[in-house]
């Protein structure tokens, strides 16, 4: 037996109030007034028998009840495990929050980390629950708030160390929904972890439920030695018309002492080249690999350094494509109209284009893009155009004098007008961009592109269709650039012309990046990411998806690095959640020769171990400076948690108030009897 | 009976009192002092019915009161002379000490004492005698001075008494021996809180010019039975003392010491030929007069 505010125990002298009331200040309650006390004062004043206690009963049951309520006040507990259980008002609800993190595998963590839960297990009482959570950068309920300790055990045995990094915030989040939906009172959450500090950004609004207790195990250990590789730079260049790919990457040593380290690259599952790096104790190093080129599509290549115990980390995929290039067919107006278009397309880089002139009759066989240079397209071309474009097709107009379209097909964002002549008086401008597009958003920061300096002497009048979308506008208000989506593909309208005779547009710097993203744009090109990382999400609408199951939607297979098949919601809205590290297929159908690869590396934060201090999360979690810190297996209470828990002041104080409210009684029903 | 409601003291006139007692007379025992026709009898000689005396006949004297008869047959004059019936002078003294205003069941002494003191005024007012009241504590209070015609002054007074200031009985009693110069009857209504024989010293001088003294001790129940549950602190209503008190425990002997102090005083009263009554305010008044009254026709009667 304790006490956590002994001092409290000195109110126990008020248990003589009573005594003193009764003897002493009771007659003097109330005042009788009498004629005379002549007679009264020749009485002797020890006969009168006011010192004398008469109902000891009545005493007995205000002292006690003054001597409940102040012990209550005192916080007794009580120090024995299993009195402590007995006392703590029966069943608990335990959550056991498993780190599963990759760090969690370096040397025995991962076993001890288990045995610790099973511990927790074995030591749960008849009617407690516990409920099994593990939990990296997510959280996962194993098993919900059961009391079979088998199954309990089953279920801390299948969890396996992921590929993920260390995120305390929602593991706790989901310990708190746990507890906040039991209806036990006693509540408990047991925080298994090597505690990176990677994990903890601050409390990250977790608040565990009011009287939750929360115990952090610690499987860290004071040294560590750990080389981790740092990401792959890919640098692309051209030799004898063969792209070759140069990689740099590096290692960092995360130990104390220096370490000698063999970086090997692996292009396809073959170790092409090795380099040696010296690391001081945390330092870091880098070394660049002779260039290769990349046989095919989705080249998988990796960097592999050491083979130190936390082995996920030695290792960083990528996967390399040879270039994707862009056939921008350009067709009408006299060869030299099209200059400055095709100059500045000739120039691309990311991506590149490649570029066919043709006459009027455009034929967009084979193209991403084609681009009408102040044409007056024929039905027959419209309509292959128009086919080109359902399909997928990017067209783009440009409106000169002779530029018309067919209104058979009715594709285009806008119906055309006549010119509009400013050469006289104010040139116009172009006033508003709509920076929220695509083709507009790198111009958006400021000094990224003055379109205003182009001056613009004639332009088209439109009549934008409905689902048009108006790009850009010259200053008087006219429609200078309008797009319309049509089937998988798109159409962009440019209502003035492209060389210097309506406007001086590419004479200016910004020409050849906006050509460049109205190109990209209408291809619908991105970029793809030689990597990515756990955790991240593969959205089955983008683009690189969509490219590789185009047309056999129904047959979508993907399947993890571990060769197994990954589970989908349907195509349009699904996602695949990148869980292991290596390399993600995304097949079209069982025999699909070049699938989409995806690379997936781990999270390198998580392999700085770094531990923070767990009194550090308990307190975030609880919201109180001092928590119960377990170490190991030798996870004790504090006085303050057995006190919590056991809530023996309660019963105290309910005891207390019982015994006022039977004195109330009892003292009433004595009426005039006096004690 | 009065039966006007513009005196405020009228109340005090209790009409259930009046018929009970109604048919009684207060008639002193002793000779009194009057001037006109009355119950009582006088120190001189009247015109009455009673014969008292032959005296021999002096110049100046009323030839028709001359006894003819005895001259015929002693051919001397005498004049006869016969006893005189008068009219009498009635007091009140009553004591508005604070002591007097206690009262454990609604009346106070106070009030009993003034409805008493009412009471005895209308009855012997209603016998041609002259009525005065003088109340007292410390000191005199209030004085009406006995009148035939005060009997309304009488109430008025009464009905403006209140309790004040802490009693005393020696100084304004004696005050009063000294006042009184003619015989007449004095009726002394107080609680008699001192020692049996400094009242019997209080009121005595009262009698050394003739009166005749009847002491009406006014006591409330609570007094006599100390009926009393609640330990609780006592206060005297005159010093303003407290003492703690448990009644339970000294029941028993302040009823006796209380019985004592009845029983001292009477027979003080009894040896000094002083007329004591010891009324209980929670017996009915009517009652109490009632058995007093007849009690003392009684002993008139046998007298």
């Amino acid at each position: 037996m304790g006490l956590l505010t002994p001092l409290f125990l000195v109110a126990l002298a008020g248990l003589a109030v009573p005594v003193i009331i009764h003897m002493i200040q009771r007659e003097k309650k109330n005042v009788v007034e009498f004629p005379s006390l002549m007679f009264l004062r020749r009485i002797p004043y020890q006969s009168v028998r006011r010192r004398h206690i008469r109902n000891w009963p009545l005493l007995l049951l205000r002292l006690a009840a003054l001597a409940l309520i102040v012990a209550a006040f005192a916080r007794p507990f009580l120090r024995t495990a299993s009195i402590t259980a007995a006392a703590s008002g029966g069943a608990k609800e335990v959550v056991i929050l498993i780190d599963r993190s990759y760090s969690i595998g370096y040397g025995d963590r991962w076993a001890r980390a288990v045995a610790l839960a099973r511990d927790r297990v074995s030591e749960l009482g008849a009617s407690d629950r516990a409920s099994i959570v593990f939990f990296d950068s997510g959280a996962e309920v194993a098993l919900r708030s059961a009391s079979d300790k088998g199954r309990l055990t089953s279920a801390i045995s299948a969890g396996k160390v992921s590929a993920a990094a260390t995120k305390f915030g929602p593991a706790l989040k989901l310990a708190g929904s746990i507890l906040s939906e039991s209806a036990l009172t006693n509540r408990e959450v047991l925080l298994i972890s090597d505690f990176q500090r990677a994990g903890w950004l601050g409390a990250e609004g977790v608040r565990l439920p009011d009287g939750a207790a929360m115990i952090p195990a610690s499987v860290a250990t004071d040294q560590v030695s750990n080389v981790s590789v740092a990401p792959a730079v890919l640098l692309r260049s051209t030799f004898n018309d063969r792209e070759r790919i140069t990689v740099t990457s590096g290692a960092i040593n995360r130990s104390t002492s220096p370490a000698s380290v063999d970086l090997t690259l692996e292009v396809d599952g073959r170790a092409i080249q090795t380099r040696t790096l010296k690391l001081e104790a945390g330092g870091s190093g880098s070394a660049s690999f002779d260039p290769f080129s990349p046989a095919s599509r989705f080249t998988r290549g990796t960097v592999r350094a050491g083979d130190d115990r936390l082995a996920r980390d030695n290792a960083y995929h990528f996967v390399v494509s040879p270039r994707d290039r862009v056939k921008v067919v350009i067709a009408g107006g006299a060869r030299e109209s099209s200059l400055y278009m095709a100059r500045a397309l000739a120039l691309g880089e990311t991506p590149s284009f490649d570029v066919v002139q043709q006459g009027a009759d455009a034929d967009p066989t084979g193209a991403s893009v084609v681009i009408l240079n102040d044409l007056a397209v024929s039905p027959a071309a419209a309509e292959r155009l128009a086919t080109f474009v359902e399909n997928g097709g990017g067209l783009f107009l440009a409106l000169g004098p002779r530029a018309s379209w067919p209104g058979a097909s009715d594709i285009l964002p806008a119906q055309l007008g006549q010119p509009i002549d400013r050469t006289r008086g104010t040139a116009g401008r172009l006033g508003v961009l709509e920076y929220g597009h695509s083709i507009f958003e790198s111009f958006r920061a400021p000094r990224s592109g003055d379109f205003s300096s182009a001056r613009v002497y004639t332009y088209r009048a439109v009549t934008p269709h409905t689902d048009a979308q108006v790009l850009a506008r010259f200053d008087d208000g006219a429609p200078a650039l309008l797009e319309r989506r049509t089937g998988r593909g798109k159409v962009i309208l440019w209502t003035t012309a492209l060389d210097v005779g309506w406007n001086d547009l590419a004479l200016k710097p910004v020409f050849l990046p906006f050509i460049h993203r109205v190109a990209a744009n209408l291809a619908s090109y991105t970029e793809r990411p030689s990597s990515m990382t756990v955790g991240d999400v593969l959205p089955a609408s983008s683009p690189a998806f969509a490219e590789a199951t185009a047309g056999k939607a129904d047959d979508v297979v993907v399947l993890s690095p571990a060769g197994e098949r990954v589970p989908m919601a349907d195509r349009s809205g699904g996602v695949v959640e990148l869980r292991e590290q290596g390399f993600y297929e995304v097949r079209s159908g069982e025999r699909d020769p070049a699938p989409l690869t995806v690379a997936s590396n781990v999270d390198l934060k998580e392999s700085d171990m770094t531990p923070v201090d767990p009194q550090e999360v308990t307190a975030g979690a609880t919201g109180k400076a001092g928590g119960s810190a377990a170490s190991g297996a030798n996870a004790t209470y504090t006085n303050e948690e057995r006190e919590r828990t056991q809530r023996v002041w309660w019963y105290l104080l309910f005891a207390g108030m019982l015994l006022l409210a039977a004195e109330t009684v009892l003292s009433n029903k004595l009426g005039k009897v006096r004690v | 009976m009065i039966s006007t409601t513009s005196i405020p003291g009228a109340r005090f006139v209790d009409p259930k009192v009046l018929a009970r007692i109604g048919n009684l007379e207060l008639v002193a025992r002793s000779v009194v002092d009057g001037f006109i026709n009355g119950l009582h009898r006088t120190s001189v000689f009247g015109a009455s019915v009673d014969f008292a005396e032959h005296r021999g006949y002096v110049a100046g004297d009323d030839i028709r009161r001359v006894d003819w008869r005895l001259y015929a047959r002693t051919d001397r004059y005498y004049i006869k002379e016969y006893e005189a019936d008068s009219n009498a002078n009635f007091s009140v003294l009553i004591d508005v000490s604070k002591s007097m205003g206690f009262g454990s069941r609604g009346v106070s002494k106070l009030d009993y004492a003034k409805m008493l003191a009412a009471c005895l005024t209308y009855l012997v007012h209603r016998q041609r005698d002259r009525v005065g009241l003088i109340a007292f504590d410390s000191d005199i209070v209030d004085h009406v001075p006995p009148s035939a015609k005060h009997m309304e002054t009488v109430l008025h007074v009464l009905d403006r008494l209140k309790p004040s200031r802490p009693g005393n009985l020696k100084a304004p009693l004696h005050k009063m021996a000294e006042h009184f110069g003619r015989r007449g009857l004095l009726v002394v209504i107080s609680d008699l809180y001192e020692e049996p024989d400094a009242i019997l010293e209080a009121i005595s001088p009262l009698r050394f010019r003739g009166s005749e003294v009847i002491v009406f001790h006014v006591l409330d129940e609570a007094e006599l039975e100390f009926n009393f549950d609640e330990a609780s602190s006592f206060e005297d209503l005159e010093s303003g003392e407290q003492i703690p008190v448990v009644p339970e425990g000294l029941r028993e002997e302040y009823r006796r010491m209380i019985q004592a102090h009845v029983a001292a005083i009477a027979e003080r009263c009894s040896g000094g030929r002083i007329d004591y009554r010891m009324l209980n305010t929670s017996a009915p008044l009517d009652h109490a007069l009632f058995s007093y009254l007849s009690m003392r026709e009684k002993l008139m009667k046998a007298r």
